[in-house]
Formats: structure tokens, C-alpha cells, sequence
């Protein structure tokens, strides 16, 4: 055993990482149970990887989609369990992504020396997002196909590029089977390519500046702050933390698998009580509102402009808030934070509850 | 039939049992587990002169005392109002079995309670060779009413040919003890005395990880690093009664296993197959986290992790006390009465005579609509399991389906035919067809809008 371990020591320095995680550490306050959330959406993303090349093996993208996953759900033996963690693992995943961004935001570790961390991060989620919308698709079945024609009808009212924007995406005037060709190579090539080198930056940048402390934490005496080993101890915690995830993502996967519709008819009446997934609700329902105030294409456009707007200037926090965390500016970022927070919760709510 | 029904809409009638009987049980054998287990380790630590674990002792002893004394029993009686609500029939045959039985489980609660109230309260207050004695006094009458108690439990899966026998003469009460050491008595016992000492550690896990880690660092980490311990027996024994208690349970009701095990591709039929594997995942992962973490890791085992092991022991009495559940089917005492309480030697006569006829409690005269026989039907035999449009909702498994379709299910139903894939799992319907047509024509009213309501396609 030694014999091999310095055979590789010598060619690849194990001893240099393991020197360096022993002396790497974390920090350890009240709020430490909020580090875990990255930890969790990176498991989730793992799982995605892993199921997803399992779902391809059975997944024909084009006529034959909607009939390939009938075939994955009903006839491929645990096909249903796999499809079903994909896509329980997928609300898992943006679900702890969002509470690692809110997190992120409320420990105000954005600030300096992090703000790449930030925006590295804005972009993962927005990728995030747009596999939750691409990979929804896949299966071509009546509801999906409805909310996905739904969903593209939004960017059309860009004024001058929409209609180009949405033609793209869709490979035409409609939603078709050449659309499900187009979706499932952004879903599994293109942001896959995009997502993955990100997503080292991102771990690269987290590694570099080391674990932010929150605002209250700062205030104690540097001597008297408390940290926690790397390695073994947080490791172990982390992986403590995924396998509770695991179960989770199993629990949810193996009692609540999702349904197949029927398949998608493009002439055929829309089904009732067409509303996005859980995380298009927010956006979904702001623009309903929206459309009740200024009613028209110009209302779409104009809820379209005020998302990005807010988008632009929540990534753009690290250059308002450079102030001490109980300045004024401070203060002010802590309630936008928790303005965006109420409003996204709120709205959701609301599409749950009004449809 | 004797009883009016109680209508349960949303979780329908088994979870109302099942929500009441699971938490019960994962207080109950904390009850039983935890004697032990406080008797064992002061013995342990007057032994060892380890005084500092007394003070600890005492909290968990209190923590104990106001769980399994408060929550268990009255949730215990709680079943007791759930059964006799929702399954009158079964709880009727039961009695009449068992009330002896009752009687001295009853005696040994008692035993118990005082015992565990005397315990609490006499720590550093009588001698403490005299107060570990009270503490085996409570250990053994907890074990006790375990082992009363499981003979009922396993009777109902499992009643004995001898039983089975004298079923309807008016002599099963002859037979108190072979319908009590039924075939499944022991390996049932086994698993229950296993999963007790397990949710001993669980729970004494939860206490011990509040303990602050600054103050108490040493006596904290002895004390997880011990009581971690008391999952080992589990892990290594559960297996081997699991095959024995598998082993001893009918073919039928293994055929219920295996149905779902080979519909596993097509995920139909496999209720107790996911069951299954969440009940091996989680105890995989209570394993994982005992040893690995809180044995190797004490000072890191923080009271979330405790709660997380507590939550996934939740998980794991739930799903495998589901299984339990589920392989009885189609009975819900084994082989005599089906789970919508009709007697197995009843089919033939109601068939005859009719179904609504035996009911004192469904409305009867010309004014009667067919429509409101077949709700009585629905109401006498599917609610046992089934909601309109909640738990195992009937508008869901109707959508879409016609007059003519829902006609052939409910033939299926009542031919009750060996290889008909309901057969294992539901009881035949009876009634004659004249009542069969009218619960034909109620459910078809249950599927009057085809179209899936506004928010049932939420998510997929």
C-alpha cells in the first residue's frame, strides 16, 4: 500500500493536496448550516449527469420522443424510477440553488474578493434554468408541449429580435418535433459544454477565497472565531448532508414518479390549467399580473424589460454595496434582498393558489 | 353490514390508522427499547464509576418519560379510536379473540408507566442499587407488553390453520394461544425487538447531540460513541429475520411480492417493492451515519444530524410498517376477513341475497335512486381503501374510462379470478347485479369531466 501511495506521491504530489486540505478550514458559526446548500445542488447536478446519460440510452429526440419515453416509463425495467429521479433531482437542484443564492446574498458574500463568485454563480442558476425549460419538453406529451408553445410565445414580444429569438428556438412558427431535436441538443450538449466549465470556475473561486462569514461574524475578534477542519471534519458533514439528500431525491423519486401525459396533439384543444414548473411560476404570474395592468403585447414587453432589469441589477450588487454591512448601503441591499425574496415567494403563491 | 361507515375524504380511512399507528410505534419501541437501554447503561456507568454520565441520564430519563408517557399512550389509545372507527368488524373479532389478552397488556402498561414515573423521580433520591432495579422493573414490563402485543399484531397477518379451523363456530376464543404464537409470533417478535433497541440509540442519539460540546466534550463524545452501539444488533441480525419472518408468512401473500417485484419495469404493482427499498435505504443510510459520523465524528454530530438520523427512522418504521400492512392484502385478517370487513365465508351468501340487504345502515324503499345504492355500495366496500378524489382517488384511476369499461373492472372484481391482477391485493366485490350495475352507474358519475381539473397537472 505505502509502496503504491509513493510510487504515486512521487509522480503526482498526493502529499502537497493532502498537506493542503488538512490545512485548509471553515468556518464554524450559527450560520454554518447554510455552506451545505452549494454542496446539495452540486449533488443534484451529479445525479442529473448520471441519470440523464441513463435516460439517452432509451430517448429518441424528434417524431419518436413522445413514444420512446412511453416506452422508458411503462416497458424499460426501473425506467420510470430513473426518469422520476431525473426529474425530482431536478426541483432539488433548483431549489437548493436558489436558497445557496439567497444565502450567498444575505451573508453579503458577494463583496469583495468574490464577486466573480457571484456572478459566476448568476449564470449557473440562469443555465440551470434553462435545462429546467429545454429538458421539459422532452417528452413531448400534451401538457409539456402546451406549456413549452406557452413559454416561447414570452420571448416573441421582444420588440425587433423576439420573433427571431423564438423562431430559432423553435425551428419554425410551432412548437414540433424538429423543436424536441433543437431542445434536447441544448439540453444535453450545449449547456452541458456551457455549464460544466462554469461550474469549475465557480468551485475554483470558492476554493480560492475560502468560505465567507456573515456580517455578524465578522464583527467577533478574529482570534476568537471558530473553524472546522476541512478535511476530515466538513468533508464529512458534506457527505452526511448528501446522503440525507439522497433519500430525499429516493423518496420522492420512488412515491411520487411523474405521469406521462398523452401525447401531444398540435391541433387539439389546450388542456386545462396550463401553469409553468414550480420555478417559471414567479416570472409566469408577474407577467399575468403585469397583463392586467397594461394589457397587450406592450405589457409582455414591458414585464419582460423589468425582469431584466432586476436581473442586471441583482447581478450588479458587489458595486452598490461596498459599504461596511451596517452602512446605508449595506442596510438598503439586506431589503432589496428580502424585497426580491417576498416578491418571488408571493407571486408564487399566487399562481399556486389563483392558477 | 353491522357498522355504518366513516367517510374519510383526502387521506382516506388507512392513513387515519396509519399516521396515529406510525408515530406510535416509533414512540412505543423507543418505549420499550429505551428501558433497556437506560436500565443497561446506569448499570454501566455505576460499573465503571463514570458519575458524570448520572446527570445526562437523568435528562434523557426525564425526555423519556414525557414521550412514551404522554405521546405514547395517548396515542396508543388513539389507534385503539382509529381501529374501532374505521375497521368495527376487524376490531369486533379481535376483542373477542383477545380481550384477555388486552387485559394483561394492560396490567403490564401499568407496570410500566408507574414504574417509569418512580424512575425519574427517584434519581440521587434512594439508593442507586435500588434505583437501577426500578429501572429493570420498567425494562422488563415494557418487554413484556411487546411481547403481548405481538401476538395480536402478527395474528392478523398471520391467524394459524388451528385458528382458521374453529374461524365463525363461536369457539375462537379456545384458541387464545394458537392464534396467538401464530406462524409469524416469533420472527415478527425478532424483527420488533431489533428495531426497539435500534430506536433506543435513535433517540438517545437525539438527546445526547444537544448536549452543549464545549461544556461536556469528553462525557458527550463517550455517550454518542456508546450509544451508536445499540444500532449494531439491528444491522446485523435484521437480514436473517427478515428471511425467517418471509419464510413463515403464506404463498399468497408472497405472491403479493413477487407481482410486484416482476412489475417492477412498468412500475405497476409495486407499491411494496418501492416500499421496499426505501425501507433498505434508509436503514443503509442510518447505518452509514451511526458509524462513519457519529461514531467516528462525535464532536461533529450536531443535533440537525440527530434530527435528520430521528427523520430517516421515521422513514424507515413508516415503510416498513407500510409493507407489513400491505403484504395482508387482500385481507385484513388473514384469509377469514377482507379488508372492507367482509367475512370470506360471507361471498357466496351476499352474492345470493345481495350486499346492501346485510346493512342495517344504507337506505332502503322505492325512493332509493340506483344512484344512491351505489354510493352505499361504494361507501360499504371501496372506502375501506379508496377516496372520490384524494388517496387513492377513484376519480384518477376512472379518467377516461366509459360506462362499458368501468362495467368490465367491476366484473373483474367480482369474478375474482386467480390470475386476474387485482386478485392479490383486493377483495372480491359482492353484491348481486343488480347492486353490481348501480355501483357501475355511480362511479361513472365520479368521472362526469374527463378534462383533469385545474392544477392537477401542475407538475408533470
Amino acid at each position: 500500500m505505502s509502496k503504491i501511495y509513493e510510487y504515486l506521491d512521487e509522480r503526482l504530489s498526493i502529499s502537497d493536496l493532502k498537506k493542503f486540505t488538512e490545512k485548509k478550514t471553515v468556518p464554524n458559526h450559527k450560520y454554518s448550516f447554510w455552506y451545505y446548500w452549494g454542496g446539495i445542488s452540486l449533488l443534484c447536478f451529479l445525479i442529473q449527469l448520471v441519470t440523464g446519460i441513463l435516460l439517452m440510452i432509451y430517448y429518441k429526440p424528434g417524431p419518436d420522443a413522445y413514444n420512446s419515453v412511453r416506452a422508458l416509463t411503462y416497458d424499460v425495467d426501473f425506467g420510470w424510477l430513473i426518469r422520476s429521479a431525473h426529474s425530482w433531482s431536478a426541483t432539488i437542484f433548483l431549489l437548493s440553488v436558489f436558497v445557496h443564492m439567497f444565502s450567498v446574498y444575505f451573508m453579503k458574500a458577494y463583496k469583495k474578493p468574490r464577486e466573480f463568485g457571484w456572478w459566476s454563480g448568476m449564470a449557473l442558476l440562469i443555465l440551470g434554468l434553462l435545462f429546467g425549460f429545454s429538458g421539459y419538453l422532452l417528452p413531448m406529451d400534451e401538457l409539456s408541449f402546451t406549456a413549452t408553445k406557452v413559454g416561447l410565445a414570452i420571448p416573441e414580444n421582444i420588440p425587433v429580435i423576439g420573433h427571431a429569438i423564438a423562431s430559432l428556438m423553435r425551428g419554425g412558427l410551432e412548437v414540433s418535433e424538429i423543436t424536441v431535436q433543437r431542445f434536447f441538443a441544448w439540453h444535453a450538449v450545449v449547456l452541458p459544454l456551457l455549464y460544466l466549465p462554469l461550474l469549475m470556475f465557480h468551485l475554483w473561486l470558492v476554493q480560492k477565497h475560502g468560505n465567507a462569514i456573515p456580517p455578524s461574524e465578522e464583527e467577533v475578534p478574529f482570534a476568537q472565531r471558530k473553524t472546522i477542519p476541512f478535511f476530515p471534519n466538513f468533508l464529512m458533514k458534506d457527505l452526511a448532508m448528501w446522503l440525507f439528500t439522497l433519500n430525499v431525491v429516493a423518496i420522492m423519486a420512488s412515491l411520487f414518479p411523474p405521469d406521462l401525459g398523452k401525447m401531444a396533439d398540435p391541433l387539439g384543444p389546450a388542456p386545462v390549467g396550463i401553469h409553468p414548473e414550480w420555478y417559471f411560476m414567479s416570472s409566469f404570474e408577474m407577467l399575468k399580473l403585469l397583463g392586467k395592468v397594461i394589457t397587450g403585447t406592450i405589457g409582455e414587453a414591458v414585464g419582460i424589460t423589468i425582469f431584466t432589469l432586476g436581473l442586471v441589477l441583482w447581478c450588479l450588487i458587489p458595486f452598490y454595496d461596498v459599504s461596511s454591512p451596517k452602512g446605508l448601503k449595506g442596510r438598503r441591499a439586506t431589503y432589496f434582498g428580502l424585497f426580491c425574496l417576498a416578491v418571488l415567494l408571493v407571486t408564487t403563491l399566487l399562481g399556486y393558489l389563483i392558477g | 353490514m353491522n357498522y355504518p361507515v366513516w367517510e374519510v375524504q383526502g387521506i382516506g380511512l388507512p392513513w387515519v390508522i396509519g399516521i396515529i399507528a406510525i408515530l406510535h410505534v416509533m414512540v412505543s419501541q423507543f418505549a420499550v427499547g429505551g428501558g433497556l437501554y437506560l436500565a443497561l447503561a446506569e448499570r454501566k456507568a455505576i460499573k465503571e464509576g463514570r458519575t458524570d454520565w448520572f446527570p445526562m441520564l437523568k435528562s434523557h430519563s426525564r425526555f423519556f418519560l414525557l414521550l412514551t408517557g404522554v405521546f405514547g399512550t395517548v396515542s396508543g389509545v388513539g389507534i385503539w379510536f382509529a381501529i374501532g372507527l374505521v375497521h368495527p368488524e376487524a376490531t369486533s373479532t379481535l376483542i373477542h379473540n383477545f380481550v384477555f389478552g388486552w387485559a394483561i397488556e394492560w396490567v403490564f402498561f401499568l407496570v410500566e408507566l408507574a414504574s417509569a414515573i418512580v424512575y425519574y423521580y427517584t434519581w440521587d433520591r434512594i439508593p442507586q442499587a435500588l434505583h437501577l432495579k426500578v429501572g429493570w422493573l420498567y425494562a422488563a414490563a415494557s418487554v413484556c407488553t411487546l411481547v403481548i402485543i405481538n401476538g395480536i399484531l402478527s395474528f392478523m397477518l398471520t391467524p394459524g390453520a388451528t385458528w382458521l379451523g374453529v374461524a365463525g363456530s363461536g369457539h375462537e376464543s379456545t384458541y387464545f394461544w394458537n392464534a396467538f404464537f401464530n406462524p409469524t409470533y416469533w420472527p415478527s417478535l425478532m424483527i420488533r425487538v431489533l428495531v426497539c433497541a435500534s430506536l433506543a440509540g435513535i433517540w438517545a442519539l437525539f438527546s445526547f447531540s444537544r448536549l452543549d460540546e464545549e461544556t461536556y466534550g469528553d462525557t458527550r463524545v463517550a455517550m454518542i460513541r456508546w450509544t451508536v452501539k445499540w444500532l449494531v444488533p439491528a444491522f446485523l441480525l435484521m437480514p436473517i429475520a427478515f428471511l425467517w419472518y418471509s419464510a413463515m408468512i403464506p404463498p399468497s401473500n408472497k405472491h403479493l411480492l413477487e407481482l410486484g417485484m416482476a412489475t417492477i419495469g412498468s412500475g405497476s404493482f409495486t407499491q411494496i417493492t418501492r416500499i421496499a427499498l426505501l425501507s433498505i435505504m434508509s436503514t443503509a443510510t442510518i447505518a452509514g451515519v451511526a458509524y462513519l459520523f457519529a461514531y467516528k465524528y462525535p464532536r461533529d454530530f450536531s443535533p440537525s444530524h440527530a434530527t435528520a438520523v430521528l427523520l430517516i427512522g421515521l422513514l424507515a418504521t413508516a415503510s416498513t410498517e407500510y409493507a407489513r400492512e400491505a403484504i395482508r392484502k387482500p385481507f385484513v385478517i388473514g384469509s377469514h376477513m377482507y379488508s372492507d370487513g367482509i367475512r370470506v365465508s360471507d361471498v357466496d351468501r351476499f352474492n345470493k341475497e345481495g350486499f346492501l340487504a346485510q346493512s342495517m345502515w344504507t337506505p332502503t324503499g322505492p325512493s332509493v335512486t340506483e344512484e344512491q345504492r351505489g354510493r352505499a355500495m361504494f361507501a360499504g366496500q371501496c372506502m375501506y381503501c379508496h377516496t372520490v378524489g384524494g388517496y387513492r382517488s377513484m376519480k384518477h384511476f376512472l379518467e377516461g374510462r366509459d360506462a362499458k369499461a368501468i362495467g368490465n373492472i367491476l366484473t373483474m372484481l367480482r369474478q375474482n379470478k386467480p390470475d386476474s391482477p387485482y386478485h392479490a391485493y383486493m377483495p372480491p366485490l359482492v353484491g348481486n347485479d343488480e347492486e353490481v350495475a348501480a355501483l357501475q352507474a355511480y362511479l361513472l358519475t365520479l368521472n362526469a369531466h374527463p378534462a383533469p381539473a385545474p392544477g392537477s397537472v401542475a407538475r408533470r
